[in-house]
């Protein structure tokens, strides 16, 4: 009940006065999609529910996870400090363990040898963004390093979008790079000596750059009504691919559903 | 058994009837005055700050009078019809804001049906709102 009260409180507050816009941003879309896992032995992400919760304050802002501090607002660009978690952990958790009597060498073994995942872990991140746009999209540059000693990397990325009409039809294509460094790169995907065994030989990933690829499709019904579709493509760099526990050298996500804005 | 034949063709004889034997109802109320438009829905973002639209407005009365169909972006743009029921204009119109249609009976201007054509902005004075985050399960 004390949740309901606090759900209708919220949706109160992102009824924006007349003329004027709610610091709110509330959403949800029901449908079906999954994000690809690129880990060996592991299920893909189902994704049932997208929620969508922002706050944007004057110089707070809360977006999805991401706590940003805006420092700089100016007519070509917004500067914020953003705290944020990172989740590749995700990908983790889905794994499964099994028995192999093969090692991920291809060679043969004589008997089953389970297959144990490393343990990885969230991780919170400080960084910087830079956002700035015009009739040409918006472009968006984040440096983020860690803060809480889980990988102490760091990435570098470069997000562009561009918005465009048609009729009831809103297209948002978007290419994105990332540069991760070695330390992010080898505490994910990297296997330490004590983690190794005869179907896992230890790895150590270096630095490399991920590219991306997205399209978001939205079929409006009314203001709030919509179908939403998206699709994203990210070609993992030849540190992660290479890495023994990666079966895959892509992520693919999609996601199909009915969405509503609050 | 051979009277079953008989007995279901008395009672599909019958059904009907009993149906009409009911007590007659009150005349129903006439439907209620109806005013749509089309398109319902416009788009507007940093590329395409408004729309160019040829809006249909067609609408349907009960009873025969003077109505008039009027918008609140431009009053002096009002289309009237006499001794009718029923109307059915176009106009060609540039939105960067919802407006709202109304259909007024007689002279006195009472309104008695209401449509609407909603602005979507996609656009913001805040660009922080079209920030792209970056979770595993963000896939919208």
């Amino acid at each position: 009940m004390r949740k309901l009260t606090i759900v209708i409180a919220l949706l109160a507050l992102a009824l924006p006065a007349a003329g004027a816009e709610s610091p709110w941003r509330l959403g949800m879309a029901l449908g079906y999609g999954e994000r690809g896992n690129p880990l060996v032995s592991a299920d893909d992400i189902p994704v049932v529910v997208d929620l969508d919760i922002a706050w944007f304050g004057k110089r707070w802002f809360f977006d999805n996870w991401d706590i940003g501090f805006t420092f700089h607002d100016g007519r070509r660009m917004t500067a914020s400090l953003i705290a944020r978690a990172r989740s590749d952990q995700v990908f983790f958790g889905r794994a499964k363990f099994k028995f192999l009597n093969i090692a991920m060498s291809g060679e043969a073994l004589e008997d089953q040898v389970p297959l144990r995942f490393p343990d990885r872990h969230f991780a919170g991140e400080l960084g910087v963004e830079l956002l700035t746009d015009g009739r040409w999209g918006l472009l968006q540059i984040n440096a983020f390093h860690d803060v809480t000693g889980i990988h102490n990397g760091y990435e570098v990325s470069l997000d562009y979008g561009i918005g465009l009409r048609r009729g009831r039809w809103y297209f948002e294509p978007g290419l994105r790079l990332a540069y991760k460094s070695e330390a992010l790169n080898d505490y994910y995907w990297g296997i330490r000596h004590d983690e190794s065994s005869s179907v896992l030989p230890s790895y150590q990933a270096g630095a490399g750059i991920n590219a991306g690829i997205t399209l978001r499709a939205s079929y409006h019904f009314s203001k709030r009504w919509a179908l939403r579709t998206a699709v994203d493509y990210e070609s993992l760099n030849d540190e992660i691919a290479a890495s023994p526990i990666v079966k895959s050298d892509r992520v693919l996500g999609y996601f199909a559903g009915i969405g509503v804005r609050f | 058994m051979r009277q079953l034949p008989l007995i279901l063709i008395s009672v599909l004889a019958i059904w009907p009837v009993s149906g009409s034997a009911e007590p007659a109802e009150a005349p129903a109320e006439p439907p209620p005055a109806s005013l749509t438009v089309k398109p319902v829905l416009c788009i507007v973002d940093e590329r395409t700050p408004s729309c160019d639209l040829n809006i249909v407005i067609a609408w349907r009365a009960p009873r025969l009078g003077y109505y008039c169909v009027l918008h609140d972006q431009d009053v002096a743009a009002r289309r009237c019809w006499s001794e009718s029921r029923s109307g059915r204009t176009s106009e060609r119109r540039e939105l960067s804001e919802s407006i709202e249609f109304r259909l007024e009976q007689g002279e006195s201007g009472i309104p008695v049906a209401r449509a609407t054509i909603d602005v979507l902005r996609k656009d913001s004075d805040d660009r922080r709102r079209r920030r792209r985050t970056r979770y595993v399960w963000d896939v919208l």
